[in-house]
């Protein structure tokens, strides 16, 4: 049990894929330009790398090493596109933005690396834990960053065609944030927090071990 | 031979396994999904058109002739949008020109006389925030209201650009002036019925 709780904390963490690993950033700045869509994306990925991570760590033994890679991808893109169907069922209008985005999912090199890295050597309870810890760690920096970047590109948060959080109407929202160049700026400042933070934290483990 | 033969084993049950599953989920979804394809197709066609009570696909003749007249541009359908009492009151066009991030497919409504009626934005990849604003700047698409019956390129160059979205823009642009081309050249000729 301890060992799940560790696992999945160091995807929040030590290992986010994204401020740490940053591994999958193409589909993230694209898509952080809006938190609604932000926050399928990231849900979209939790469950690809959850169930993909389960059912090859279930398999693991019977998937014979040399092609092994095939293997993942023909798990990873079935989950994908069970994704891509039912939100372009059930979600029309959110899939209409994430659109291209999804199917891409596929090719996000943090939900193989995963497969390859940790599923397919550690036990299902484990490789569950690590790819919910991945999913949620992604989770929480893509929507901050959509949060950051729709907050200052448009001076608002709409969700569900509400609006939550307004700017004072003087601002006049500079559209850089919302272009790619943007995005590289904003997460740049992202990962020097992420890394001062763990900085300090390190530093005061330090402390008190000597 | 027995090594390769398990690794081609492990990879068709893999593969037999997953569209199996992929079959049960479009399966499951293949309906909804046409349906809200149809959904969001025909409110668009409303929004445009409210004054047709029906649309009515003009049929594939109409459509080649169309895709001949939009030239560069995409037209995937030609409705006639007719009255309750089956008056024709106008054309229904789905036409895509080429923005900044891709296609932008429109809806368009012509009345019978070649005035623009409306016009909606049916899919599109435009940068959001910017190339978005062709759909949430309303005054954008309400512009192309006041083009005169029989509309060409020189009328399109008096309307207005955004700012910042110069070729998402011209996508739209383009989309209507190929539905003004499409009237002129063909659907003029059919405002009398079949």
């Amino acid at each position: 049990m301890g060992d799940w709780i560790k696992t999945f904390k160091q995807g929040l963490s030590i290992e986010n894929p994204l401020t740490v690993l940053m591994i999958g950033l193409c589909a993230t700045l694209a898509v952080s330009t809006q938190v609604q869509g932000a926050l399928f994306m990231g849900l979209a990925v939790i469950f690809v790398l959850t169930m993909s991570n389960a059912i090859i760590s279930a398999f693991r033994k019977l998937i014979p090493n040399e092609v092994r890679i095939p293997i993942f991808i023909v798990i990873i893109a079935s989950f994908v596109t069970i994704v891509d169907l039912t939100m372009k069922a059930f979600m029309p209008g959110i899939y209409q933005f994430l659109g291209i985005w999804i199917p891409l999912i596929v090719v996000n090199c943090a939900i193989l690396g995963r497969a390859e890295a940790f599923a397919y050597h550690n036990k299902v309870g484990l490789a569950i834990a690590d790819g919910l810890g991945m999913g949620v760690g992604y989770w929480i920096v893509i929507v901050a960053l959509a949060f950051i970047r729709e907050l200052l590109g448009t001076g608002k948060i709409v969700m569900f065609d509400a609006t939550l959080i307004g700017l004072p109407s003087g601002y006049a929202p500079p559209g850089l944030v919302l272009l790619f160049p943007g995005a590289f700026f904003i997460f740049g400042f992202m990962i020097a927090i992420t890394r001062a933070l763990g900085e300090r934290a390190e530093k005061r483990r330090k402390a008190v071990t000597s | 031979m027995g090594k390769s033969f398990r690794l081609i084993i492990a990879v068709v049950v893999t593969c037999v396994v997953a569209a199996g599953g992929l079959a049960v989920t479009y399966l499951a979804t293949k309906d909804r999904i046409a349906e809200q394809v149809r959904l969001a197709e025909e409110n668009s066609l409303k929004t445009v058109l409210p004054d047709a009570a029906e649309f009515v696909d003009a049929g594939s003749g109409v459509l080649e002739a169309a895709q001949t007249a939009a030239d560069d541009v995409d037209c995937s359908a030609v409705y006639r949008a007719v009255s309750a009492d089956g008056s024709l009151v106008g054309w229904g066009l789905r036409v895509a020109g080429r923005g900044y991030g891709g296609p932008i497919e429109l809806v368009l409504g012509l009345d019978s006389t070649g005035k623009v009626t409306g016009v909606t934005i049916l899919t599109m990849s435009e940068t959001p925030g910017l190339g978005t604003k062709v759909q949430s700047e309303e005054w954008f698409l309400e512009q192309f209201k006041q083009l005169p019956e029989g509309f060409d390129s020189a009328d399109m160059k008096e309307l207005d650009t955004i700012s910042g979205s110069t070729k998402s823009s011209r996508g739209v642009r383009n989309g209507v002036e190929a539905g003004g081309r499409i009237y002129t050249d063909v659907l003029s000729d059919l405002a009398g019925g079949e």
